[in-house]
């Protein structure tokens, strides 16, 4: 099963341990590219390292997928784009993802689709949600949750006090994506 | 080491699940209230239930109580999906058809009440799931939960089938627990039988 893919400008790509640690960090190491999660951003070179191996340990079992997204002009990691908590019994996933300044709609719009197709089609996963904080601005004037909308997610709600962050009780929306062709 | 309590209720109470109780839950788990869920067929697999409903409690994943009224065994109120650190936890009653909404109620505050008061939980998170009875609602709501979210096609029913989930929350008022030194006290474990000074009685 080939986990990797490839659009007109991007490569998607599952991460390499050994080779991939600087470009995790530098996209990581930005609060603006974790705030909608929330998370504290990388502050230590040595974190990708310990990353790369986690998230190798995780797709081992299957437990979660993560995805680089390499812009192919230049070679750049703009993005990166998870699935985790999968759960096999109930075909459901958690979609995160953590962008770059240069990672838009347009961006997503191209790169997004190949990979909910796999979940869909290859996979069978028929339900695909982010949880996020709301209001979280992105360069361009939008919102992760705009950007989601755009991308044909709908918004289920907002669970309250989900986790303690900075001091404050945090609530996250949830905004899914259902397989539609075996919705009806 | 004891971990669940007996806790009373109107006409009864909730209590840790117990071998003696085996028919008991056996009859319960043939009336199952979530849909897709079949009726259990092999009665010793109950065994392991309980082993594991101590177990849960013990490593704080979860606590599971058999709902006891008139002298039956009418259901069972569950803590599971237990985040300790977050204070959170979601709830779930499963029930005989003899059990009525009050006893469902009753128990389910019960429950809340204990692992508010002794593990300081704050969140509490209950899922209605589509096809269930609409009653159900009304109870969480008397009780004052809010539905947050209602999650499309979350819940599995068959090969093909799915329903949806509504995710209620009751958030407790309480203010959080001031955290303090590992050994300042001895409810780590979180037996309740022990005593501020550790002597377990």
């Amino acid at each position: 099963m080939n986990w990797n893919f490839e659009t007109e400008h991007f490569h998607i790509r599952l991460p390499v341990s050994d080779t991939d640690g600087e470009a995790l960090y530098e996209l990581l190491r930005h609060d603006s590219a974790v705030a909608h999660i929330p998370r504290l951003p990388m502050s230590v070179s040595d974190q990708p390292e310990d990353e790369l191996r986690r998230i190798a340990m995780r797709f081992e079992s299957r437990e979660a997928a993560y995805w680089l997204i390499e812009r192919k002009s230049d070679n750049r990691v703009i993005a990166r784009i998870g699935i985790q908590h999968i759960n096999w019994m109930m075909l459901n996933t958690q979609l995160q993802w953590e962008l770059s300044d240069d990672c838009d709609l347009v961006a997503l719009q191209e790169v997004l689709p190949v990979i909910t197709e796999y979940l869909m089609k290859d996979l069978h996963i028929q339900r695909l949600e982010m949880r996020l904080c709301q209001n979280v601005q992105r360069p361009d004037g939008n919102t992760h949750e705009g950007y989601l909308t755009e991308l044909g997610f709908e918004y289920e709600g907002t669970l309250p006090a989900q986790l303690e962050f900075s001091g404050q009780d945090v609530d996250l929306a949830v905004y899914s994506l259902v397989n539609e062709e075996t919705a009806h | 080491m004891k971990f669940t309590p007996e806790l009373e209720i109107p006409g009864g109470c909730i209590k840790p699940l117990h071998y003696d109780d085996l028919d008991g839950l056996f009859e319960l788990y043939q009336h199952p209230e979530i849909p897709g869920q079949r009726p259990l067929a092999d009665k010793e697999q109950l065994n392991r239930m309980i082993d594991y409903s101590v177990q849960m409690a013990a490593t704080q994943r979860g606590m599971m109580w058999a709902i006891e009224t008139d002298g039956q065994i009418k259901g069972m109120v569950s803590g599971f999906d237990w985040q300790a650190s977050s204070l959170r936890i979601t709830m779930r009653v499963d029930g005989l058809p003899a059990l009525s909404q009050s006893e469902r109620g009753n128990a389910l505050k019960a429950a809340m009440d204990f692992l508010t008061d002794k593990y300081h939980i704050r969140n509490f998170a209950y899922q209605w799931i589509e096809g269930q009875s609409e009653e159900i609602k009304s109870v969480l709501e008397e009780l004052g939960f809010k539905k947050a979210a209602r999650f499309r096609r979350a819940w599995r029913t068959g090969n093909t089938d799915f329903a949806d989930v509504e995710q209620y929350h009751w958030l407790s008022a309480q203010s959080k627990p001031v955290a303090r030194r590992l050994g300042d006290d001895d409810q780590l474990g979180q037996n309740i039988d022990s005593s501020p000074s550790g002597e377990v009685k």
